[in-house]
């Protein structure tokens, strides 16, 4: 009882959020004239109206789940990693250049060897905001945001150029072999095995962040660094693990999504995952449980949205503007909440 | 007649009386220093002056007349211009435009570049201040040119009355002398300046009258001449009276634990805030460092926990030199420590207080062998703790930031004696205490000293350091005393503290 309380007062703040952005968002609807409630009604129909929807529902959350998780770790650790889009767009980029051929291996472990790469894809190109943070003191929120662009550029240019499909009909990369896409969970159905590993990336952060060292260290660091340090732990380098192990989440989501549902990378590949990560991490409030949650509310959103527009005639861009909404909410919501005790005056 | 008085002004933070009924006059052409300890209620006596704060009670009279200040700006355009211990210039703005933010007539939309930049000029060579306002950026100026810049911009609604609140801490020995000679100028031009410090010796450099306060009172206002450094420093620091407990039989021949030999450590300005720093702590002994703050105390704090490593001198534990100046060094060693500031280095106020029990290296990696961390061995550490310090909470699992001061102070002190150190260092252990809280720590502390744990106390709290210690030396100019021992001669720690002997 007591832990359910608590677990209540945690999630309260969300509540709040979505209760308002859904308030907000209403009234955008019904200014432009459409009815809030049929809106609504068709949100949730197309979402969770059949089995294939639920599916559907089940496929976009997956990228958004591990995004979530991305952003949940580095928050923690007090690294503002805004590059999770970037990163995600290397893994997807290692997963496609590597997943052309099966290689030596048998199809399984070359699946699980691609998707490795694609992590430690992400992560390298955290690293490099990592490094410019702890060597020449740049903010981590600057360059992982300008790195987003050097990631959309770059993955443009390849798609025309050097990794562009043989044939060169269009500007994407050669579909994946055969093997290498994950297995699909029910016949029919597009929901993949991907799902099941974002799952398990959640319990597996749960587990780091709260039941090992290394994790407590990085939360540490995020509370308060000057007490993390005089405790003797090295806060540098468990900024650097946070902002690696960030990047890594990104760049299996990127790598996942190629190998479960696009099998190629082609311009505008991510419809912008890793920036709705960070709403989805908010709203979860860093916590991988509740990243799963609201993951799966914004997986909803986005499946549902498509239905929305069709039986309602609200454009889906009303999913982005509920996103807004719930960021700028929570984040109004936490500088009321986390109240700092004052420091007694400087007398 | 004053320019400037205060009468029966009176402000109040929570439980903390800062000022308590204060009377004070400040005189056109004089150079006033108000003296007291960091907590004595200087610096809210003139943020009640520049308009910053308001006073409960009492009034602020301006040339006879009561003035009741909304804003900083409202009380500089009445002349009142105050510089900041911690600058409030825009680096990335020019000397020039800089100023227009404290110029008034200065509204509108269009920004005249020229007519500012010779406005500007006019008013330094007004004041004569040498400043060439030119248009390189704030951030490329010395310290001394951005402080001059300060006193500028708190002199551009009139500047009938300048406060400088400790000016000096930022300064090279050379650029204050500039500064002093600055202030006597304007001093020459028939300005009120209230000059406020920790310093006696700036004081006597410098002031023409001081008012020293203590506890938000005032205590005395005198004349420079009329009062020795000495003299000075025991008003500032209060009567020195006998300890009132009776002084523990500290054990005189235990071990040695802590040997401290000639520290020396340059802080960022160049200066020297260490020179040749050196003591002895036996096992179970609590050795205290008095000093007025600013002293080379938190150097010192520093050094001894591993943040800092001194250019000169080591450390042993226990016959054991630290080959290495880092926290985790400094925690193997043995050394614990309770940080001067609990919410800026000693807690991690939104995570609980269970998780707050293990920021200290030596917990941590008990619980945490293999990286694995044990928390239901920690949760029973945690329980035990809180038991044994009587620390009122609601749930292990609640934020440590929702226990009050006192109870977060037991924390600190419940988690840096778990592990049992063989040396703790406390910087200013009960200070922001009520007195149940800070009788607590006190007897705590005491409690592990008699466990054989040798104890470094160093506080600005002179009432702490003569209760507590049972030997102590003062830290002044970096610099520290031979140990006294009790009974503790008043005269000489008095001289002591006034840095005028060594």
């Amino acid at each position: 009882m007591k832990r359910l309380l608590a677990l209540a007062a945690q999630a309260l703040p969300s509540v709040i959020a979505l209760a308002g952005a859904l308030v907000v968002s209403g009234l955008i609807v019904w200014v432009s004239g459409h009815s809030p409630w049929l809106a609504l009604s068709a949100v949730v129909e197309g979402a969770f109206g059949s089995a294939d929807s639920l599916s559907e529902v089940c496929v976009k959350t997956c990228p958004l789940l591990l995004c979530g998780l991305a952003v949940a770790v580095s928050f923690r650790a007090g690294v503002w990693n805004i590059g999770v889009e970037g990163q995600l767009l290397l893994g997807a980029l290692a997963m496609a250049a590597l997943g052309r051929q099966v290689g030596p291996l048998p199809a399984a472990g070359a699946l699980a060897f691609d998707l490795g790469a694609a992590a430690l894809a992400g992560a390298a190109w955290a690293g490099i905001a990592a490094v410019l943070k702890l060597r020449r003191n740049v903010s981590e929120v600057i360059s992982t945001i300008m790195l987003n662009f050097v990631a959309l550029l770059f993955i443009s240019y390849l798609v025309q150029g050097p990794l562009m499909e043989t044939g060169g009909r269009y500007p994407q990369t050669d579909a994946l072999a055969d093997g290498l896409m994950l297995p699909r969970l029910f016949a029919g159905h597009r929901v993949h095995l991907g799902l099941v590993v974002a799952v398990l990336a959640a319990a597996a952060l749960q587990f780091v962040l709260f039941r090992t060292v290394a994790g407590f260290e990085m939360r540490a660091a995020g509370a308060n660094p000057q007490a993390a340090r005089l405790a003797g732990i090295n806060v540098d380098r468990r900024l650097l693990l946070a902002l690696m192990l960030s990047g890594a989440l990104a760049g299996l989501a990127g790598g996942i999504e190629v190998s479960g549902v696009t099998r190629r990378l082609y311009e505008r590949f991510s419809p912008g995952w890793g920036f709705t990560g960070i709403a989805v991490g908010l709203l979860g409030r860093l916590s991988p449980a509740g990243v799963v949650v609201a993951a799966l509310f914004f997986g909803a959103l986005d499946a549902g949205s498509n239905a929305m527009q069709r039986v309602a005639g609200v454009s889906s861009v009303l999913v982005s503007v509920i996103q807004a909404t719930v960021i700028l909410f929570l984040v109004t919501l936490e500088r009321a909440r986390w109240f700092q005790p004052q420091a007694g005056p400087e007398a | 007649m004053a320019v400037l008085s205060v009468r029966g002004v009176s402000k109040r933070f929570g439980a903390l009386q800062a000022l308590a009924a204060v009377d004070l006059d400040f005189h056109a052409g004089e150079i006033h220093a108000v003296l007291g300890e960091n907590g004595a209620g200087k610096s809210t006596l003139m943020h009640v002056l520049a308009g910053m704060l308001r006073p409960d009670g009492g009034t602020v009279l301006l040339d006879g007349h009561p003035v009741g200040f909304a804003s900083p700006g409202a009380a500089r355009a009445a002349g009142i211009g105050m510089v900041h211990q911690h600058f409030t210039l825009i680096e990335a703005l020019t000397v020039a435009e800089n100023l227009v933010l404290s110029l008034p007539g200065q509204t509108g939309w269009r920004f005249d570049r020229d007519a500012t930049t010779a406005e500007a000029q006019a008013l330094a060579a007004h004041v004569g201040l040498a400043l060439s306002p030119g248009n390189q950026p704030v951030h490329t100026l010395p310290v001394g040119a951005r402080q001059r810049l300060e006193i500028l911009k708190a002199l551009a609604g009139g500047g009938r009355v300048l406060i400088l609140d400790e000016p000096t801490a930022v300064l090279t020995p050379a650029e204050v002398q500039h500064l002093f000679g600055m202030l006597r100028e304007l001093r020459a031009q028939g300005r009120a300046i209230i000059f406020i410090t920790h310093k006696l010796r700036e004081v006597r450099a410098v002031a023409d009258r001081v008012t020293i306060m203590r506890r938000g009172r005032v205590i005395t206002t005198v004349g420079v001449d009329e009062i020795s450094e000495r003299g000075m420093a025991e008003q500032m620091v209060g009567e020195v009276l006998p300890p009132t407990r009776q002084t523990r039989h500290a054990p005189a021949d235990t071990a040695e634990a802590l040997s401290v030999d000639g520290i020396g450590v340059t802080d960022a300005r160049g200066v020297a805030a260490l020179t040749d720093v050196g003591f002895r702590v036996r096992a179970g002994e609590i050795f205290g460092i008095a000093g007025v703050d600013g002293n080379g105390q938190r150097e010192l704090f520093e050094v001894l926990v591993g943040l800092r490593a001194p250019h000169a001198g080591h450390v042993s534990v226990g016959g054991r030199t630290l080959s290495t100046f880092s926290p985790r060094a400094a925690h193997h060693a043995g050394i614990g420590h309770i940080p001067p500031d609990r919410h800026r280095e000693g807690l991690a106020l939104t995570l609980s207080v269970a998780e707050n029990f293990l920021l200290n290296r030596r917990v941590l990696d008990r619980f945490g062998r293999g990286g694995i961390l044990q928390t239901a061995a920690a949760r029973q550490l945690a329980a035990r703790l809180t038991e044994q310090y009587a620390i009122q909470l609601a749930s292990l699992d609640t934020p440590v930031q929702s226990l009050s001061g006192g109870n977060q102070q037991r924390v600190i002190v419940a988690r840096e004696l778990a592990e049992r150190p063989r040396v703790l260092v406390t910087v200013n252990p009960t200070r922001g205490l009520d007195v149940h809280a800070a009788r607590a720590v006190a007897d705590a502390l005491v409690a592990v000293a008699e466990g054989g744990c040798a104890i470094v106390l160093i506080s600005t709290d002179l009432d702490e350091v003569l209760e507590l210690a049972d030997r102590l030396s003062v830290l002044a100019r970096g610099r520290l005393s031979e140990p006294l021992e009790p009974p503790i001669d008043a005269e000489r720690l008095g001289l002591l503290m006034a840095g005028a002997a060594g």
